[in-house]
């Protein structure tokens, strides 16, 4: 990954390389907006099973919104009701975004010992069944 | 066609060589980047009256490529436009080149760029460079930045460059400076977090005309606060922009018109389990920040600020963003800017707010039922700022409470429901007035917008959207109708097919459909898709900033792909 710092939700700071390093472990970057349905639709599906892929994959998701300040005030609010169990983190002026060359949201990177191994972007329903197996492989 | 194909052949080379280089040299040097094409066929259009341009095939295409070795990055972006940039593009991007390159080092604490960069301060209200290729923006600064963390608690950025404009860069000189310190380890705070950050832009531009009242370095000055307890929320941040030359009615500046500018912003809110309440306020005063004072004039009735070119700042339209086609008629923009149009329209600034509402009825109750059942209600309200204006010459006198003319309002109400396992039912209700007069010229418009969505799974992977929406209108163009379905074959396959309908329009030759049929495929980090259709004019906005696009009908494709 790029060497970008990013603030959380709770205004944490990360960089994107060096914080998420944990040796074989993988870390699945899913960028997402406010404005995006099928992104959130990603990730509340994956939610559903997280308990059970975290117990079986060593293995962590990272939301990371690409809400500008326009829609940013909204992440708070919407987190909420929908009980993530994700790290979220704010690339408000879509840094991250860029230098991967991320046209369009919902786009998935994984990482691994610092190198992406997987990218998958868009979502229709049922396609988290396919990232679960694909983890499984990787 | 063959235009096309020779669009597509460098897209299957790039990405072999990015394949090829990551795997010879693995170990060190790490490639990566991107590929991204628009292309439009325009087409005659008779049923619309519409001809073609003189080149009917126009392409916007991106190729981005970032090395990174060790603590360095560098990178660059060629652009091409040909046969010219799409529609109404701005005209600056034109044939192609180098659009950007930067070099970067950073080790724990340091951060040093060189070239081209994007940056944000705080809201944005005084700087952001950034680039939104819909948008046909990209306001990167050319120059240097430095950045220090001597701790996660503290950041320091300083930073000299001038403004990318086209392929060129604008005449101002911009230095900045920005600071992020968090104070939460400091008052040991566990439930808490309090952090503030201080801001300045500078920009530098050479006047010529005589006895300037205004200086040619221009300060503005920002500080923000953001305190997180628990459930609650709250952030402030004020602007201020020193006395600098306002715009007036031409588009010139003079010495007789000088004013400062100022913005405060305030957001709180509150989240609990199963619901969220946010609230912004925000008042701007002449707050148009642009890298050139004056505006470059493309032709007699377009300039630079069309274009949203050479503009410092970022000032979105509060509002909520809405998916609906037929709720994106008539968008607000937002009117920071100081706007004399005649004796009876003169615009200083906006004042207004907007607040969002999320519930979540917990299964098992009467409104939750057994899958549980969102609400989000969202309201928003712009006015101008109220006090005293003389058009000639041009003077305002503003008062800091209270509203002036209404803009904007926007009250929305967003169920979304699941029936079983299989169905997914969304109800959208909006009610909207765009005050047409003030804001392009014309009526001002009232309207009420219902949609209906339902989402129904096949099995696992297919599934089907079926949306309709119904428009009332009591000026402009009147009544619209409209109706989308969308196919979800598998992770890789969508189709769609919708249409609107302005069924309404007094002007029976003008009762059009703009009907759109297209599909996308899907493969890692690759997209193409197509679209055939009818393209309505009007303003095109990503993120609360907008384009305006001319009327037109053809094919237009869109390739990306990363590495």
């Amino acid at each position: 990954m790029p060497s970008v710092t990013l603030k959380s939700v709770n205004n944490k700071t990360y960089n994107v390389k060096n914080s998420f390093d944990e040796e074989d472990k993988l870390y699945v970057f899913t960028f997402w907006a406010t404005w995006c349905a099928p992104c959130i639709n990603e990730l509340d599906a994956i939610k559903e099973h997280y308990a059970d892929w975290t117990k079986e994959i060593n293995m962590e998701v990272i939301a990371v919104s690409i809400d500008d300040t326009r829609t940013q005030k909204r992440v708070k609010p919407l987190l909420n009701g929908k009980n993530w169990p994700y790290t979220v983190l704010l690339d408000t002026n879509q840094d991250l975004k860029r230098s991967l060359a991320i046209v369009n949201p919902p786009y998935t990177v994984v990482v691994k010992n610092k190198k992406v191994v997987y990218v998958h972007n868009g979502y229709s329903q049922g396609a988290e069944i396919e990232l679960y197996n694909k983890l499984k492989e990787l | 066609m063959k235009k096309l194909l020779f669009l597509l052949l460098p897209l299957a080379t790039i990405s072999l060589y990015g394949q090829e280089t990551e795997t010879e040299e693995k170990e060190e040097v790490r490639v990566y980047g991107g590929f991204e094409s628009n292309i439009q066929w325009y087409l005659n259009d008779s049923g619309r009256g519409i001809e073609q341009p003189v080149t009917p095939v126009r392409s916007n295409n991106y190729f981005l490529i970032n090395y990174q070795y060790s603590n360095f990055t560098a990178g660059f972006q060629i652009e091409a436009y040909e046969d010219n940039a799409l529609l109404n593009y701005n005209p600056g991007f034109k044939g192609g080149g180098v659009g950007t390159y930067y070099l970067n080092y950073r080790n724990n604490g340091l951060e040093l760029t060189a070239g081209y960069f994007y940056e944000q301060f705080g809201s944005g209200l005084l700087l952001r460079a950034w680039e939104d290729r819909a948008l046909g923006i990209n306001t990167a600064l050319r120059g240097g930045r430095i950045q220090y963390r001597p701790s996660n608690n503290v950041r320091l950025t300083g930073l000299f460059g001038q403004q990318r404009s086209g392929f060129d860069v604008s005449e101002g000189k911009i230095y900045g400076f920005d600071s992020d310190i968090n104070l939460s380890s400091l008052f040991n705070f566990e439930q808490s977090d309090l952090s503030f950050g201080v801001s300045y832009v500078g920009r530098y531009e050479k006047l010529d005309i005589p006895d300037p009242s205004f200086n040619e370095l221009t300060n503005a000055f920002a500080g923000r606060v953001n305190f997180i307890h628990n459930s609650f929320y709250v952030s402030t941040e004020y602007n201020y922009k020193q006395e600098d030359a306002v715009l007036d009615v031409q588009n010139r500046i003079n010495n007789e018109f000088v004013r400062p500018g100022n913005a405060v912003l305030i957001n709180f809110g509150y989240t609990g389990n199963g619901l969220g309440i946010d609230a912004t306020v925000r008042r701007m005063e002449n707050m148009s920040f642009l890298s050139e004072r004056e505006p470059t004039f493309v032709d007699a009735t377009s300039s630079s600020l069309n274009f949203n070119d050479k503009v410092l700042n970022f000032t979105p339209a509060l509002t909520k963003q809405h998916h609906s086609n037929l709720a994106n008629i008539y968008v607000y923009q937002a009117q920071g800017k100081v706007d004399f149009i005649d004796q009876a329209i003169m615009k200083a600034g906006e004042t207004g707010g907007q607040i969002d509402i999320f519930y979540e009825f917990p299964k098992e109750t009467l409104f939750g039922g057994k899958y549980g059942t969102k609400l989000a209600l969202n309201a928003s309200s712009w006015y101008n700022l109220p006090g005293q204006y003389r058009f000639a010459p041009a003077e305002y006198d503003t008062d800091i409470f209270g509203v002036g003319t209404k803009y904007f309002s926007d009250y929305n109400i967003e169920i979304k429901k699941r029936l079983s396992d299989t169905w997914l039912t969304n109800f959208y209700y909006i009610n909207q007035y765009y005050n047409t007069q003030w804001l392009q010229g014309g009526e001002p418009v009232n309207t009420d917008i219902v949609t209906g969505e339902a989402i129904y799974n096949f099995d696992t992977t297919k599934s089907i959207r079926v949306e309709a929406e119904h428009m009332w209108a009591d000026a402009d163009r009147k009544n619209w109708a409209g109706g989308t379905v969308e196919l979800n074959l598998n992770d890789k396959y969508s189709f769609y097919i919708w249409d609107i309908y302005n069924y309404g329009n007094d002007d029976s030759d003008r009762q059009t459909h703009y009907y759109n049929i297209g599909g996308a495929y899907r493969h890692g980090a690759t997209r193409v898709a197509l679209n055939y259709g009818r393209q309505r004019g009007g303003l095109v906005c990503v993120g609360g900033v907008c384009r305006f696009v001319p009327e037109s009908t053809g094919f237009t494709v869109n390739l990306s792909t990363a590495f």
